[in-house]
């Protein structure tokens, strides 16, 4: 393996590995996390699934049904398919959505490297040269110059560090861009205003809308799956509210505080959009709205219709013909209903995907109003229409920023007004606010699972956050101490979830993730008996 | 070199900069509007912006008056032009370099400012006290600017072309570009030691340009000076180094560009929208006889035809 890549070195050696992913040069973690011998082992591909699969880039699969063609013919067939992509991506036509982003971001990029080391995945890594920000997005950008613009060819021979393209090259490249969380911590650091994360996903774009090649996660059984069945959890209109209305009389026979759920209330002021996703992991998220939305006298309502009752949009993270259908129809449920506004659930990438990116794909009356979840829950909170006693939320709590609601909408301080006020021990990770690191899940990788992709998401995209969470509880480490990393979003709570459960960091060090809700309802005087229950995952 | 040939050659070079500048600068402005993209922090926003927070921290934003700081944007990028906030906060053992080159740019620039206004006083024979008062600043400004831009110039190839971190992403053009700032500070710094009184010199070549005066002399080191100042701002608007624009789109077009969808805006929208796409993914299958619209408000039935 190659310990210094260069930029060359992308394009050759076919099916070799170009690096691998080396556990003792991660950046260490604090006791009891230090002994690499006592964590589980890094899942390496057997010889089997070198055989059959395309690896050659870091030992790790994110896209097992990749194709792997028979003959040279074949190969080139897709790297022309690939040059295509590459021209429409500076077409105005093709890519008017982000053409502007995308061009200052390739033509001004100083080569600085300035935005390395705010990169976690790169940090976290041990500096492994292929996780660099910069290096992916110069490959891509001399392929851009070289393949898409005139007189690219001649250009590119006399400015040396030419990149050949191939067949290796673009599936190298189609696995990188799934190496990155799209958390934009780069772009901050830029002083040119450049986004590597942009560039990331244009070329994510690429490949999905001309090739057809994108994660299953968040293609196939994502957002086709949302459109055809409602949710990329499988679930259909009336499990959803099955499920809800289980988790209604649960709650109403355990406390005797009667609970109901509204479905499809027509002219409802608020259209509150969960993801569906919560129902399934994490119910006590979307019961904890009931309870608040009941308790507050809210006038709101869930939506039945595919696919208004899950709002995530994985379309954000690699395809904007996909974006754009998800935030269309769920705008068109919204519209239906008549609702006053549309509520967004925990959930970082829906805010970012409907609230700002969507917003000018809405024309006429498709744009009725959207608000976050943070404002929404804080206005609950302090409107004295609920009872709180915080002395009930008297344990140790942290907040994570999502990227997506944090760095990206700039909702830094409502979430932590309700967390000042509920949590008397409430404490703030080094970084925090718009700076935080992501966790590790951002980008779609939290709902990746192919192959061993797993192991590197745990081990190497969310050891930066991991490694924060720890800290910030570093003065009581053990598991006799309870701790509650507060995580509204849920991508978020699911990388967390692989986290913990891979580390062990409930029975080490007595951590728990779930959402903001949960911890508001845990603090109501109305209700006896603690809501957040310790338990394992 | 004649007095009418440095007449032409500067007067040319100049106009071509502002040509190539202008037709570039026109090239991003005409870029389509594109989907909200911002990045916190957003210093506009009045009193959330120094910790990273917009007006979507607010019950029902869209009833609310957006209070925006003008004077927080400039403060901003102040910081960020003159002292490279960024640089330093995040790579500070590239920051010497990189601030003392740019020092020296915008010392050189504030110097050929001057060098104008010393045109213009010699041109109107302003009181004797004024111009040497005037000439004194853009001496140490030159002296300055030679000096650091130098310095840092040298200390850039150096830094790039050793360091592990940065020297994998040269190329050709990147040697070229730093050569010839440094060509250009060099030959400055030469001719400040070498032409008797530089700064006099230089500001009587200005006047010469200004009045089209043909007759004007200039001396060997002074020359060369201005001829490869000349070429460097021939080359300069051909390259990335034109960065000091491109910024200003990147922070005010992009990150900072939180403004909510507006009638104007949707008048644009709906044009983009109503364009034919040509993706061809078997998911979008467009080939150039769908438009936006069609696409994402396809029904169901259409998808699972394909």
């Amino acid at each position: 393996m190659k310990k210094n890549l260069k930029l060359t070195d992308f394009s050759k050696g076919g099916e070799r590995q170009l690096t691998e992913v080396n556990i003792n040069e991660l950046i260490p973690l604090p006791p009891p996390y230090d002994k690499i011998e006592e964590l589980p082992e890094f899942k390496r591909l057997t010889d089997e699934q070198r055989e059959r699969l395309v690896c050659n880039l870091d030992g790790v699969v994110s896209y097992a049904a990749l194709p792997k063609p028979k003959n040279k013919k074949k190969e080139k067939k897709y790297v022309e398919q690939f040059v295509s992509g590459l021209k429409k991506l500076l077409s105005k036509e093709n890519n008017w959505t982000f053409l502007q982003p995308l061009l200052l971001s390739l033509d001004y990029c100083a080569q600085c490297q300035t935005c390395n080391d705010a990169c976690p995945v790169y940090l976290a890594s041990g500096k492994n040269d292929l996780y660099r920000p910069t290096y992916r997005s110069e490959i891509f950008r001399r392929l851009v110059n070289k393949y898409a613009k005139p007189g690219g060819r001649l250009r590119a021979k006399l400015n040396k560090g030419d990149i050949e393209l191939n067949w290796t090259t673009i599936t190298r490249l189609y696995e990188l861009s799934y190496r990155c969380n799209l958390c934009r911590r780069c772009a901050q650091s830029c002083p040119m205003g450049v986004d590597n994360a942009l560039i990331t996903r244009e070329l994510r774009k690429l490949f999905s809308q001309e090739l057809g090649w994108a994660p299953k996660e968040l293609h196939e059984k994502g957002t086709v799956l949302q459109l055809e069945v409602g949710s990329p959890t499988g679930m259909k209109p009336h499990v959803a509210k099955d499920n809800l209305k289980f988790l209604d009389e649960d709650f109403t026979e355990a406390t005797g505080i009667e609970i109901s759920t509204p479905w499809d209330k027509e002219g409802a002021d608020v259209l509150l959009m969960h993801s569906a996703g919560d129902i399934v992991s994490f119910p006590e998220s979307p019961i904890s709205f009931s309870i608040l939305c009941n308790a507050a006298g809210v006038s709101w309502t869930l939506s039945s219709e595919i696919p208004g009752y899950d709002g995530v949009n994985y379309g954000l993270f690699y395809d904007d013909v996909q974006l754009a259908k998800i935030a269309i129809r769920h705008a068109q449920i919204a519209k239906k209903l008549k609702v006053k506004k549309i509520v967004m659930g925990e959930c970082g990438h829906q805010h970012k995907a409907f609230m700002t990116v969507a917003d000018r794909v809405f024309t006429g009356d498709l744009n009725i109003p959207r608000e976050s979840v943070m404002t929404f829950l804080e206005n609950i909170v302090f409107s004295g229409k609920i009872k709180f006693d915080s002395s009930k939320n008297d344990f140790s709590v942290t907040l994570h920023d999502p990227c997506n609601i944090v760095r990206n909408l700039g909702i830094v301080e409502p979430q932590r007004r309700i967390l000042r006020y509920l949590c008397p021990q409430f404490r703030e990770m080094q970084p925090h606010g718009v700076d935080n690191y992501c966790c590790g899940g951002g980008g779609g990788l939290s709902v990746m699972s192919d192959v061993n992709f797993t192991d590197w998401k745990v081990h190497v995209a969310g050891r930066m956050k991991f490694k924060q969470v720890l800290d910030a509880f570093s003065d009581q480490s053990g598991p006799e101490v309870k701790k509650y990393v507060c995580a509204p979003c849920l991508n978020c709570k699911l990388q967390f979830r692989d986290m913990f459960s891979y580390y062990g960091a409930r029975e080490k060090s007595g951590i728990i993730c779930s959402g903001l809700a949960e911890l508001i309802v845990n603090a109501m005087v109305d209700i006896k008996k603690p809501f957040i229950e310790w338990k394992e995952y | 070199m004649s007095g009418i040939v440095w007449h032409i050659f500067t007067f040319g070079v100049i106009g071509i900069f502002l040509i190539v500048l202008t037709y570039r600068t026109l090239a991003i402005i005409r870029l389509p509007i594109h989907l909200r993209w911002e990045l916190a922090p957003i210093p506009h926003e009045k009193g959330k912006g120094r910790y990273g927070g917009s007006y979507l921290e607010d019950y029902e934003w869209w009833n609310k008056p957006q209070h925006r700081s003008l004077i927080a944007p400039m403060i901003y990028m102040a910081k960020e032009i003159l002292l490279l906030r960024g640089v330093w906060k995040h790579y500070t053992a590239l920051w010497p370099f990189t601030f003392s080159l740019h020092m020296g740019i915008y010392l050189i620039a504030g110097m050929l400012f001057l060098q104008v206004v010393n045109a213009v006083l010699l041109i109107a024979q302003s009181p004797l006290y004024v111009l040497d008062f005037s000439l004194g600043i853009a001496s140490v400004f030159a002296l300055g600017g030679y000096l650091l831009g130098s310095l840092g110039t040298i200390g850039l190839l150096l830094k790039r072309s050793l360091d592990p971190n940065l020297r994998p992403f040269n190329t050709i053009s990147t040697y070229v570009n730093l050569l010839l700032l440094g060509a250009v500070f060099i030959s400055g710094g030469y001719a400040w030691l070498h032409s008797g009184d530089f700064i006099s010199n230089m500001s009587l070549f200005m006047k010469s340009l200004i009045t089209f005066d043909t007759g004007l002399t200039v001396t060997f080191p002074l020359s060369l000076h201005i001829v490869t100042a000349l070429l460097f701002i021939l080359y300069l608007p051909l390259t990335d180094m034109i960065h000091f624009i491109a910024k200003f789109f990147t922070y005010h077009s992009i990150r900072w560009d939180d403004k909510p969808q507006d009638e104007k805006m949707e008048q644009e929208l709906n044009a983009l929208l109503t364009q034919p796409v040509s993706w061809s993914a078997p998911h979008v299958k467009a080939y150039g006889k769908k438009s936006w619209v069609d696409i994402a408000t396809a029904e169901m039935r259409d998808e699972k035809k394909s």
